[in-house]
């Protein structure tokens, strides 16, 4: 490898696109991939056998929902076999008794499942799906034999005043690490955003309480509360940094420098079926775009945060600019911050009092055509 | 950063979520958990072996002093952080 091409650490390995759930603030592309053309388990153990020659310790099983693949337990067994730490990121719509116990079995270090809330019905109608009552019970399921637990929650304008209800929640399910992960604002995301995006206020508050928590449940939970960068002055240092520590692998075999890079349209992303993992991650044209900082604009070429936040996030920039090369304007410096603050407090104070009754109003994902 | 002082007759076990292995890339140890890694220095790498919950912080630290040669104090405030940080990762149960 070149010695200046930085090794992936992790590998989000999406699996699939399928996914009994509909969130309006889903994480795939709005485009989904087709399931005929996903990758067979042989293509995957391949995948698998190179992230961890590149240097990858870790891989997350996603999707859609993963335990929609029926060589789930076979491509854990692989992870195993290669050393990589496997974790399951699942809403857990799927997970049986026996299945938990063959993914255990195979290997597999620990499970993050998805709640929409902590309250049936909000966490059901946010879902689109009766899923909140199967997810407890899978929760349960797998603390009892003995799997480690990640509770994740997207947080919203519709659940971010539960907070305190979803972390008794997580406390009460044995979770041994809670996720409050502010709704990142992309694709199906995106579209719903003016619906999702909780007012500054809202966000304080959560921001403090989810301190306090972590304060008093010190050495029981770990809790990571993410801001959203809608919020802060300076961008997120988005995925640490293009193509240097990170890369997904999405249903049909394209590798990307992050999950939602697809949506950069000026980018041509190689396909793990056409070449070697090792020769994406270190030479094809896409991971080379935006890595390091030679392709940085002002104000990002001489600013000395440079190589901490490395400019942001290229499918933010590219989202609301419609320009991927630009500074994120997440930045107070980028010279079009006015398309994230203008957006941001034409939101403010407009929150609507009851959520469910803007429900109608959001775009739920949809599954058509997959 | 959250800390709590950890009793010296606390025996600290590496918890289930955390995995020590050897890294492919470098041949140094590394410890593995949910959505991270540590690569741990030669004295990191003594303390987490003897996290087994057999032995106590207190004699962690001597069995660390006597190898190293190193003064007892200093070396049981270097555990000390340590084990702090892995406590804020919830990687360790006390005993």
């Amino acid at each position: 490898m070149l010695s200046d091409i930085p090794r992936p650490y992790s590998l989000l390995a999406e699996l699939t696109h399928r996914c009994p759930l509909h969130c309006p603030y889903c994480s795939n592309p709005t485009r989904l991939a087709p399931p005929l053309d996903e990758l067979t388990t042989n293509e995957w153990k391949r995948v698998l056998v190179e992230a961890a020659e590149l240097g990858v310790l870790h891989v997350g099983f996603s999707g859609g929902e993963p335990l929609q693949r029926r060589d789930l337990e076979e491509l854990v067994a692989s992870a195993r076999a290669t050393g990589l730490y496997s974790n399951l990121i699942t809403s857990s719509l799927g997970l049986t008794r026996r299945r938990a116990e063959e993914l255990k079995a195979a290997g597999l270090d620990s499970v993050q499942i998805s709640f929409q809330s902590d309250e049936e019905s909000l966490a059901d109608s946010i879902a689109g799906a009766k899923a909140h009552s199967k997810k407890v019970e899978a929760a349960r399921l797998v603390r009892e034999i003995g799997l480690p637990l990640t509770v994740n929650v997207v947080l919203h304008r519709g659940n971010i005043e539960r907070l305190a209800e979803i972390i008794v929640l997580a406390e009460s399910l044995g979770a041994e690490r809670l996720e409050l992960a502010n709704t990142q604002y992309y694709g199906w995301a995106f579209k719903n955003r003016a619906m999702l995006l909780p007012t500054r206020f809202q966000i304080e508050i959560a921001a403090q309480l989810a301190r306090e928590a972590s304060k008093r449940l010190f050495g029981r939970m770990e809790i990571l509360f993410v801001v959203p960068d809608y919020y802060s002055s300076r961008p997120k240092p988005c995925m640490n940094g293009w193509g240097r520590r990170h890369l997904t692998v999405n249903p049909i075999g394209k590798v990307l420098p992050c999950p939602t890079a697809g949506e950069i349209k000026q980018l041509r992303f190689d396909n793990v079926r056409s070449r070697p993992l090792m020769w994406i991650w270190s030479e094809s044209e896409a991971f080379n775009r935006f890595r390091g900082t030679g392709w940085m604009p002002e104000p990002c070429r001489s600013c000395e945060f440079r190589e901490i936040d490395f400019g942001g996030c290229r499918c933010q920039a590219a989202l609301l600019t419609g320009d991927a090369t630009v500074t994120d304007p997440a930045c107070e410096l980028s010279p079009f911050r006015h398309e994230m603050t203008g957006f941001v407090e034409s939101t403010q104070g407009n929150a609507p009092r009851d959520f469910s009754a803007g429900l109608e109003q959001l775009i739920f994902r949809q599954n058509s055509g997959i | 950063m959250v800390s709590e002082s950890i009793a010296s007759t606390a025996r600290p076990k590496l918890s289930a979520r955390a995995r020590l292995q050897t890294d492919k890339i470098t041949g140094k140890p590394v410890l593995l958990y949910p959505e991270g890694a540590l690569m741990l220095n030669p004295t990191a790498h003594a303390i987490v072996s003897l996290c087994t919950g057999q032995e106590t912080v207190e004699a962690i630290a001597s069995n660390l002093a006597t190898r190293y040669q190193g003064s007892a104090p200093e070396i049981a405030s270097q555990i000390s952080a340590f084990l702090n940080r892995l406590r804020g990762k919830n990687l360790l149960e006390l005993i």
